[in-house]
């Protein structure tokens, strides 16, 4: 019901707006229903400290009993990669059990969901790619749920 | 045949509803009582346009006529419903004060009969999935209505230079929506206008009540901050105060429609992940006792929203 998500998404800003953990900021809220949030990972080689990652959270009028679709973005301007994981396809798709069906709980938000994917960077020692990247990323444009997060060239 | 013809222009005047056309579902409507005055569907159904309308001097007449029809006491929750909106657009819209504060304890009280009906159907009730969801919600708004202007009055007898302010400008929101309404019977604006002019009028006073509240807290933060709401009266999927908790095998307490709607989707313990249906649920009346103790100790001053 929409009056759910809108009462607790207007809370979740305020909240979000006061403390974070470090390395967690709020870029933007302005659509109560999509936000972006900037990511760096702390202590890990693969993830250079000034490297600052971009998530795009979008929420359905059903959050929080329904998770949250949260995706990385490439950006050129500022620049934003798509952070290098075997549970991360280029095109910014994230495979986390607590984003889909069975792991998500509406206790979760969107800090808690930073804070899974940060760590979930953090521990991280393979910079690589899901198998079967390039196949996932051409053949999912057309599900419903995608979206064309690539704003510049990604061979650049 | 009387009623079968009712019943056409019932569905008429249902289409028209949903269309937007508002003066012609409620002129089909009439017809329908016109041809068999004994359905009570007939006058909930006008008593919900008549709320687009906002004659809620109808409003009031059609529903009581409803729950004439069935009975005081027996299922008619859409008519309960409808009774408990319109006491609270009233409080919104009658200019004279001290009518405005016995209406939210009718708005609060028809809330929670509709509340108690969808809760426990009768068999012939018909219920659809959200509408434990919605009523909840409703509860809550009346809540939060009856105790703001409780509250308000308390401290505008004190004396409270905050409350006099704030009480002013309710007052000049409520004169802002008659006009409104009085417009929109004069045919002056059209039904759209007129609930986007109401929507502004409130936005426009929500707006300047906080600024106020922001002032006051800043210059005399003992007195006047916005203080934190105990985390025990949250639910923690809506962040919002419950009325009707209930409790998990792991002793953690949400509110009734909440859970319910989480566990429509995925019958698991939010915190846990352990299986859990709603027969494993629990009401925790030591805990509502709480919630109850929080809106009686001034809690609408903290809340500082409401819609």
């Amino acid at each position: 019901m929409a009056g759910m998500s809108g009462k607790r998404l207007q809370k979740e800003l305020a909240k979000i707006q006061g403390v974070l953990p470090p390395g967690i900021s709020l870029v933007s809220a302005e659509d109560l229903r999509e936000w972006q949030m900037d990511l760096i990972v702390p202590d890990n080689p693969i993830y250079p400290p000034d490297e600052e990652y971009r998530l795009r959270f979008h929420f359905s009028a059903n959050y929080p009993i329904e998770a949250p679709e949260v995706v990385f973005m490439l950006l050129s301007n500022p620049e934003r990669k798509i952070p290098m994981h075997p549970h991360i396809y280029s095109n910014g798709i994230i495979c986390l059990d607590l984003l889909d069906k069975q792991g998500w709980s509406p206790v979760h938000n969107v800090e808690s969901v930073c804070i899974s994917i940060q760590s979930m960077l953090a521990s991280n020692t393979k910079a690589e790619r899901p198998p079967g990247d390039a196949e996932f990323v051409r053949s999912n444009r057309s599900r419903p749920r995608d979206i064309n997060f690539l704003y510049h060239d990604p061979t650049v | 045949m009387a009623s079968y013809q009712a019943d056409q222009l019932k569905e008429q005047g249902n289409a028209a509803f949903r269309n937007g056309e508002y003066l012609e579902a409620e002129a089909l409507y009439t017809q329908a009582v016109q041809k068999y005055s004994r359905n009570p569907l007939i006058f909930t159904n006008r008593a919900n346009v008549r709320i687009r309308l906002m004659d809620w001097n109808g409003v009031v007449n059609d529903c009581s006529k409803s729950i004439e029809i069935t009975g005081a006491n027996a299922h008619n929750h859409k008519a309960w419903y409808f009774l408990g909106k319109h006491a609270v657009a009233k409080t919104l819209l009658t200019s004279n004060r001290q009518l405005g504060l016995h209406h939210p304890n009718e708005a609060l009280t028809s809330a929670l009969t509709a509340y108690d009906q969808v809760l426990h159907p009768q068999p012939t009730a018909k219920i659809s999935p959200k509408d434990l969801e919605t009523f909840s919600a409703f509860v809550l708004k009346c809540k939060k209505a009856k105790f703001a202007a409780r509250d308000l009055e308390r401290l505008r007898r004190q004396g409270d230079l905050r409350a006099e302010l704030e009480s002013l400008l309710e007052t000049q929101r409520q004169r802002d929506l008659d006009e409104v309404t009085t417009q929109l019977g004069r045919s002056q604006l059209g039904n759209i206008e007129a609930s986007e002019r109401s929507h502004e009028i409130t936005t426009t006073l929500d707006d300047k009540i906080t600024s106020l509240r922001t002032v006051f807290g800043a210059a005399d933060p003992a007195k006047h901050e916005a203080r934190e709401v105990p985390d025990y009266v949250i639910d923690m999927i809506t962040f919002e105060p419950m009325h009707d908790p209930v409790m998990t095998k792991n002793g953690h307490s949400y509110e009734r429609a909440t859970i319910y709607e989480h566990l429509k989707r995925s019958p698991t313990d939010p915190l846990t992940r352990d299986p859990l249906t709603i027969k494993d649920l629990r009401p925790n009346f030591g805990l509502r006792a709480a919630c109850e103790a929080f809106w009686d100790s001034g809690a609408s001053e903290w809340i500082a929203d409401w819609s």
